[in-house]
């Protein structure tokens, strides 16, 4: 086990930077989620850990060591790919083993590290098996005890569950938190999948542009999001956002609309975009006026989508709801459940300082 | 419905069995007239199968010529030619496929160029660079020639088309597991390549057992003969062709060929698809 520290480190292909000064420790032990949506160098990221790019600058240390320039063998850890990535002309049992045969364990050891490691994924009655013989599923899964098998320092995981179907996702999804309690092993996870992120990280890591936008725990982010990019990329709904600005106190939409978020005097003249998760409108007589324009009703909860005049918002409420479509109901948001940005930087705006931790 | 179908299919299988028969007429001709006494080649009408059966021509061809010898020739050298370009073709398949060099495209194209080049074109120029090593009169340049020359071109893209469809992924869970660049190739690139070799295998084979050109202008002792040159011998003292023997010796030539294609039908498909020429 080791904890992982990346500091300023820069990578460019060619004369385009992928990886801008990007700085994360990790701790011993934690589960860390880098998420973004493709193109943001998430992947890039994960693979300078592994040691499969270099890097132009910055310093990279597993545990107590640099690890700049050691080769990926050397650098005790091993990763789970997207394409499962196991060696199609050997058997199951070849591919876990093959690592450890590589680095000259004995044949025994050897045995009974494939053999734990196939216990704990309940993968034993597969061991014969080619991976072309083997379901999606249990190729991830095989994939995973390839990894365990070396018992590395850090396990790197790269969009391992984007190809498996939704509800074997789910499932998977709990298996590597399990595996993740059980092992107590340093877990870097990458993918664009939000949802897989708040569910499983210990903390989450948003990245875009090859920059980082946002360190923090699931909750944290979703409460705080430092910025625009945050705010619109956690959250299965989507935050609704309402352009406008602050008068005499008030927003106003752009509309010409007074919307009931707090009243706030520091943003008098700002132009600002106001975001609301849409769990957090609630139906109130104090509230303003909406249009409806769709509902959806999932048994336990309801999904409304509405209007504050020419701009569109999703909300979900719980419980059922009645409002025909083009019907008004009046809606308010939780007290200090708003999020204030300003408009051109796209900034939050509530004077609390971001979590960076 | 069912009926104009099958009828359909009839016609479809009549239409295919007719245009066989310029394919398979020249094979069986050449067969069962090997068998046949020499006034009943060409007799008219001509005889599907031999009225007379004789076999004295097969025992002919060993007599006129060394015919053993040559058969052992032509086997080795196809079996030496085969071998080294699996070899070189996917190292160099490999390398232009995966090792970012510079020029590596350049380089690529320039290989490939070697597939524009007629051999009769080069045949002058490396017929005085084996003079030139004493090399003449020996079965090195036909080894090294298609080995190493433009012939390989091609198996080198084979071999390159290949590679390149293998996902990168295997190849850095195989740099996380501790392998280098070489091991990459030979323990994680080759065994997956096996359809592709079988593939290069059987073209190289086949093109070295077929080589005409270059053995009549490289050879000139019987014992040194391949067969294709060996076959050109069979003639009577007036330069007439001996038909039976030469059918007969024209006959076991193609034994080989039929057998590796029987053999091996589904890899030389496949090895044609390798070549991205597929549908």
């Amino acid at each position: 086990m080791a904890s992982v520290s990346i500091a300023s480190v820069n990578k460019s292909f060619g004369s385009h930077p992928v990886i801008k000064d990007v700085s994360v420790e990790i701790a011993d032990g934690e589960f860390v989620i880098l998420v973004g949506p493709s193109g943001c160098g998430k992947s890039t990221l994960l693979r300078i850990i592994a040691g499969l790019e270099t890097i132009n600058s910055g310093t990279l240390a597993i545990g107590d060591r640099r690890v700049n320039d050691v080769e990926p063998k050397d650098r005790d850890i091993a990763m789970v790919f997207q394409n499962y990535a196991l060696y199609p002309h050997m058997t199951v049992a070849a591919n876990m083993a093959f690592s450890l045969v590589q680095r000259g364990v004995a044949k025994a050891e050897v045995e009974r590290h494939v053999h734990e490691a196939a216990a704990i994924l309940e993968i034993e009655p597969l061991l014969s098996r080619y991976p072309k013989q083997l379901s999606g599923g249990q190729r991830q899964r095989v994939a995973m005890g390839r990894a365990i098998v070396r018992n590395p320092k850090v396990f790197l995981f790269d969009e391992p569950l984007s190809n498996l179907d939704a509800k074997l996702r789910v499932q998977m999804r709990g298996e590597i938190k399990a595996l993740h309690h059980r092992l107590a092993t340093t877990m870097i996870y990458v993918t664009h999948d939000q949802i897989e992120a708040m569910t499983m990280a210990d903390r989450i890591v948003v990245l875009r542009d090859g920059k980082v936008e946002q360190i923090g725990s699931p909750l944290d982010l979703y409460d705080h999001p430092v910025n625009l990019f945050v705010a619109g990329f956690l959250g299965s709904n989507g935050m609704a956002f309402f352009r406008g600005n602050y008068r005499d106190g008030q927003f106003v939409s752009s509309d010409g609309l007074k919307l009931p978020f707090a009243t706030r005097g520091d943003l008098e003249g700002r132009d600002v975009v106001c975001g609301v998760r849409p769990d957090d409108f609630i139906l109130t007589d104090d509230g303003v006026d909406a249009t409806v324009d769709v509902l959806e009703p999932t048994g336990s909860e309801t999904q409304m989508l509405a209007r504050w005049g020419s701009q569109k918002f999703t909300s979900l409420f719980r419980g059922r709801l009645t409002a025909p479509p083009g019907s008004s109901v009046r809606l308010g948001i939780a007290p200090g459940r708003a999020h204030v940005f300003d408009a051109e930087s796209g900034l939050r705006l509530d004077g609390q300082p971001p979590c960076h931790a | 419905m069912i009926k104009s179908r099958s009828r359909l299919a009839l016609a479809l299988y009549a239409l295919m069995a007719v245009l066989c028969i310029p394919f398979l007429f020249p094979t069986w001709w050449m067969i069962t007239s090997s068998f046949k006494p020499v006034s009943e080649i060409f007799a008219f009408p001509p005889t599907l199968l031999p009225r007379q059966f004789v076999t004295d021509a097969y025992g002919r061809v060993f007599e006129l010529q060394p015919f053993a010898r040559q058969y052992f020739n032509s086997l080795y050298i196809a079996v030496a030619v085969t071998t080294g370009t699996l070899a070189f073709s996917s190292l160099a398949g490999y390398a232009f496929a995966r090792i970012r060099f510079p020029g590596a495209n350049l380089l690529f194209m320039l290989v490939l160029t070697g597939l524009l080049i007629p051999s009769e074109v080069t045949i002058v120029p490396l017929f005085q660079m084996f003079l030139d090593v004493g090399a003449v009169n020996t079965h090195w340049p036909l080894i090294l020639v298609p080995m190493l020359g433009a012939p390989s071109a091609l198996q080198t893209f084979i071999m390159r088309q290949f590679f390149s469809g293998l996902p990168h992924e295997l190849e850095d869970a195989a740099r996380i597991d501790g392998l280098g660049r070489f091991a990459i190739y030979h323990r994680i690139a080759l065994p997956l390549a096996k359809p592709a070799l079988a593939a290069v295998g059987i073209f190289t084979f086949l093109y070295s057992w077929n080589l005409y050109l270059e053995p009549i202008v490289f050879l000139s002792s019987p014992d040194k003969f391949t067969l294709p040159q060996a076959l050109t011998q069979f003639v009577d003292a007036y330069g007439g062709p001996m038909w039976n023997i030469q059918l007969a010796a024209a006959s076991l030539t193609a034994i080989p060929v039929l057998v590796v294609f029987v053999i091996a039908q589904k890899q030389f498909i496949e090895g044609l698809a390798y070549t991205g020429l597929k549908g």
